[in-house]
């Protein structure tokens, strides 16, 4: 319980500014992107580690709960004061200390907003791959937290494959130093990638050091329509067979197809049943065989119209519209649920189907979108969150593209995180000794439990 | 007051804080409830009984420009600032309208109808200055940099019809307070390029002020009057087109007039008529060729677009093509032209901070640019940003001035 005597102690180290406790920003901090929510008893802005630390050895002494957040975009409720206690809300801790060209890695803040990052370091010719739909909303601390992906996963990899190395402050108060700044670096266990994924559990991220590419000369986006689902899925796997690896493959059902339509009118034929949005980047060279290449694909498979965008800014008119797609398609209906099951990407076609079946058999409004060539489903399930009998055949069909995705060798979640949205099903993926293990690395870094209470480990079965 | 259809809005809002970033007011407060999500799931909060209306709320409310910035980048199609305006007439109707807010919009309503900008450029500079706040500056604009109010009111000084052999056109011309007690030149390089092109100019003398920023206070029972006025006066005239130069002005007569009308249970058949008839000055003049008839200006330009022709009319690239047309001026595009000027009406003297820090950005792209001229059609952004430049010799200024000077060589 958040005492006043407690509220105080945080007050000497942040100031009464940087506290907030009105009742209108306690519920302005009780939700994320995902529909439940949770009332916190006070939000606390950080800007400086030895306060993250302060704040966290007066939460040990008192056993205060403490839910790290940064810009609340998630989708699985990860940052939210599920059992009540404080917010430490990194959006005030949000400078780029530095980039470093000649060893190609940058040293950020978790406040720091993902695609902000991203233009600093373009602008001297580098490159932040890490790329989620909400890459203009997350902070960098969020999507170590999650270990975001994106759409540059099937190139690129997630927010994981670029980390070197972090600050944290563990429950307790301790800071730790995890990897380096060196490329190569085998001391130890690697406490970064534990550490990043960890959904807020293990430790608070306040400074993150991450490795850099130089930036790719060029790029291309192609948009190649299909009269079938089945066409888009084989061109799929007729390209992650071929070898070549664009920087993004994103699949587009029907309904999104209508959805972006409404939102950012991009001249997408409404009669068409899915789109595929390619980008190919690196040397101006090998762009061009590979756009060459990949269209002939398309058109190989079935494809009505393959569109190749003729300037940068054609193209970034289609990744915008693309990331506004899970607003867009909410225009439909006042809720909008996102499953993220991940099917390994030769069942993608598969799969993509299945949900469409499962869709029917319950009655369920599902659009689909899918980071196709990581095999990453986006299944965005349609609904209204007052009307209880049709969110319980919504809970129905989630069952079952959880059973499609198991039954096939996929996992729980591709990079939205499992956080209370599929905790139940945390069994169905992770053995008990695995289950075991994990709690047992959890009680080590937070032997209180006092960091992001109520998380995925404790709502599992 | 909130109709039905705004109430739905709230539940369409899926949280995905997109609006976040590119909110001027969030990225200088990086806190939750200066965002439009916040607000959003505030309101929602309210409606669904969870939270009373308090004067936190109304605080938190109003600490918004209305740049709709949020609105255009919802990809759920939020109407975020119309739920925002509707919600802000609800709570004044229970805390009633701050002092000085009041004080100020009676005078622009009043029988003696002293409009907004007489009230800035008069009142501030006497007896009335305690009631303001101190160190000599009205929220962030020093008061040396107020502008000097016209000798007399622009519409006293001119004809109501201008006539001109066998015309081209004939368009009503609504002027707005701004040009009318205060920027007196704007008014009449409109009219000359107006009559210079062949075009007839209708300029009603009993024409009101358009109620926009009253409005926007919360106050609609106190702009109502005004507003059906201008409906009634604009239809009495047989014109093709109303021209607009003020952003605000345009926005309320082409825009707002039809929402506003239809909030407050009023007919909204005359309002829809004139919305449909009113363009803005810039897009007017590029149905024109007026290329070959302007003369050389040296020097560079930049424009700043104002969030009330950029975002509620949809005005981008007339205003610049109208630029690019004159002879040697160089027109250089600033980053960000499109980020609102942290002016936002009344915001600036409420929020003197926040406001400070967002034209500050603004202030400094323009400086970027080593324009001599910042161009932008709304009095409001040319009050914020000149007030706040650093530099001399960087003029602020109308395009339709640039334009007149132009022509004039």
């Amino acid at each position: 319980m958040l005492t006043e005597k407690i509220l105080h102690e945080f007050e000497t180290i942040l100031g009464k500014e940087r506290i907030l406790t009105s009742k209108e920003d306690l519920l302005s901090y009780a939700y994320d992107a995902y529909v439940e929510e949770y009332l916190p008893e006070a939000v606390l802005f950080p800007k400086t580690s030895a306060e993250v630390s302060q704040i966290m050895q007066v939460a040990s002494t008192h056993r205060i709960f403490v839910t790290p957040r940064g810009a609340g975009s998630g989708l699985a409720a990860c940052s939210l004061a599920k059992q009540g206690g404080v917010i430490l809300c990194f959006t005030m801790m949000n400078r780029i200390l530095e980039i470093n060209k000649p060893n190609r890695y940058a040293i950020v803040e978790p406040g720091v907003v993902v695609s902000e990052f991203q233009k600093e370091v373009e602008k001297i010719g580098l490159f932040y791959p890490p790329d989620p739909g909400s890459a203009t909303v997350a902070t960098m601390g969020g999507t170590v937290l999650m270990n975001a992906g994106g759409m540059r996963g099937i190139k690129y990899g997630v927010t994981r494959d670029y980390l070197m190395g972090l600050q944290g402050v563990l429950p307790s108060g301790e800071v730790i130093q995890t990897g380096s700044l060196t490329a190569k670096d085998v001391t130890g266990y690697d406490l970064t990638r534990l550490i990043c994924g960890s959904e807020g559990t293990l430790a608070v991220v306040t400074r993150i050091t991450v490795r850099l590419l130089p930036k790719p000369k060029a790029r291309r986006t192609l948009q190649a329509i299909y009269n079938t689902i089945d066409q888009a899925g084989n061109t799929v796997a007729r390209i992650v067979e071929e070898g070549i690896i664009p920087a993004t493959l994103e699949l587009m059902d029907k309904m999104i197809i209508k959805a972006l339509e409404d939102y950012a009118h991009l001249g997408l034929p409404l009669d068409a049943e899915a789109v595929l949005l390619i980008e190919v980047d690196g040397d101006p060279e090998s762009v061009e065989k590979q756009a060459g290449i990949i269209a002939e694909f398309c058109r190989g498979q079935g494809a009505r119209d393959v569109r190749v965008s003729q300037s940068e800014k054609e193209s970034e008119q289609l990744w915008m519209a693309r990331r506004g797609a899970f607003g867009a398609v909410a225009r439909m209906r006042p809720t909008c649920v996102i499953e993220d099951a991940t099917v390994p990407v030769s069942f993608l076609t598969r799969a993509i189907k299945e949900v469409i079946t499962i869709a029917q058999r319950n009655q369920v409004q599902i659009a689909v979108l899918a980071h196709a060539g990581d095999g990453n489903l986006h299944p965005l399930v349609l609904c209204d969150l007052r009307d209880k009998e049709e969110m319980k055949r919504v809970e129905k069909a989630m069952d079952e593209i959880v059973d499609f995705a198991m039954s096939v060798g996929g996992v729980l979640s591709g990079e939205h995180g499992i956080g209370i949205a599929k905790a139940k099903y945390l069994p169905r993926q992770l053995s008990p000794q695995t289950l075991n293990l994990m709690r047992t690395l959890k009680n080590t870094f937070d032997p209180l439990g006092i960091l992001n209470p109520g998380s995925f480990l404790e709502c599992a079965p | 007051m909130i109709s039905k259809n705004l109430r739905e809005e709230v539940h369409n809002c899926i949280k995905c804080g997109i609006c976040l970033t590119p909110c001027p007011v969030y990225k200088q407060r990086l806190v939750e409830v200066a965002s439009p999500r916040g607000k959003v799931q505030l309101i929602r909060n309210i409606m669904e009984g969870n939270l009373e209306l308090s004067e936190n709320f109304v605080r938190i409310l109003f600490t918004c420009l209305l740049c709709e910035t949020c609105t255009v980048n919802c990809p759920s199609g939020l109407k975020v600032d119309q739920l925002m305006k509707a919600m802000r007439v609800k709570v004044i109707e229970k805390f009633g309208l701050p002092g000085k807010k009041k004080f100020l919009f009676e005078l622009l309503t009043g029988k003696r109808l002293l409009p907004f900008y007489l009230f800035w450029g008069r009142v501030l500079r006497n007896n009335l200055l305690p009631l303001f706040p101190v160190k000599g500056k009205v929220g962030t604009i020093p008061l040396k940099k107020f502008p000097r109010l016209n000798r007399q009111p622009f519409l006293k000084k001119i004809p109501e019809v201008i006539s001109v052999p066998e015309p081209k056109g004939r368009v009503l011309y609504f002027t707005g307070c701004a040009t009318n007690y205060l920027d007196g030149e704007i008014g009449r390089a409109t009219i000359e390029i107006l009559v210079r092109l062949g075009v007839e100019v209708i300029v009603p003398k009993d024409q009101m002020c358009c109620g926009l920023p009253i409005f926007l206070a919360g106050a609609p029972k106190m702009a109502l009057p005004n507003i059906l006025k201008n409906v009634a006066l604009f239809n009495r005239w047989d014109v093709d087109v109303v021209v607009v130069e003020c952003a605000t002005c345009g926005a309320a007569l082409k825009k707002e007039y039809p929402h506003f009308l239809k909030e407050m249970g009023e007919k909204t058949e005359e309002a829809m008529a004139l919305s449909q008839k009113v363009l803005d000055i810039s897009q007017y003049l590029m149905k024109f060729d007026l290329g070959k008839m302007l003369k050389p200006i040296k020097g560079k330009v930049t424009y700043h677009d104002p969030c009330h022709l950029l975002r509620s009319q949809g005005v981008k690239d007339e205003p610049r093509a109208l630029l690019r047309q004159i002879p040697e001026l160089d027109f250089v595009e600033m980053a960000e032209a499109d980020v609102c000027c942290g002016g936002g009406g009344t915001f600036q003297w409420e929020h003197p901070r926040i406001s400070e820090n967002i034209t500050a950005q603004k202030i400094e792209s323009i400086e970027k640019t080593k324009a001599n001229f910042v161009a932008t059609g709304c009095p409001g952004c040319r009050l914020q940003i000149f007030g706040n430049l650093k530099k001399d010799g960087v003029e602020v200024i109308h395009p339709v001035q640039l334009i007149f000077r132009s022509l004039s060589g």
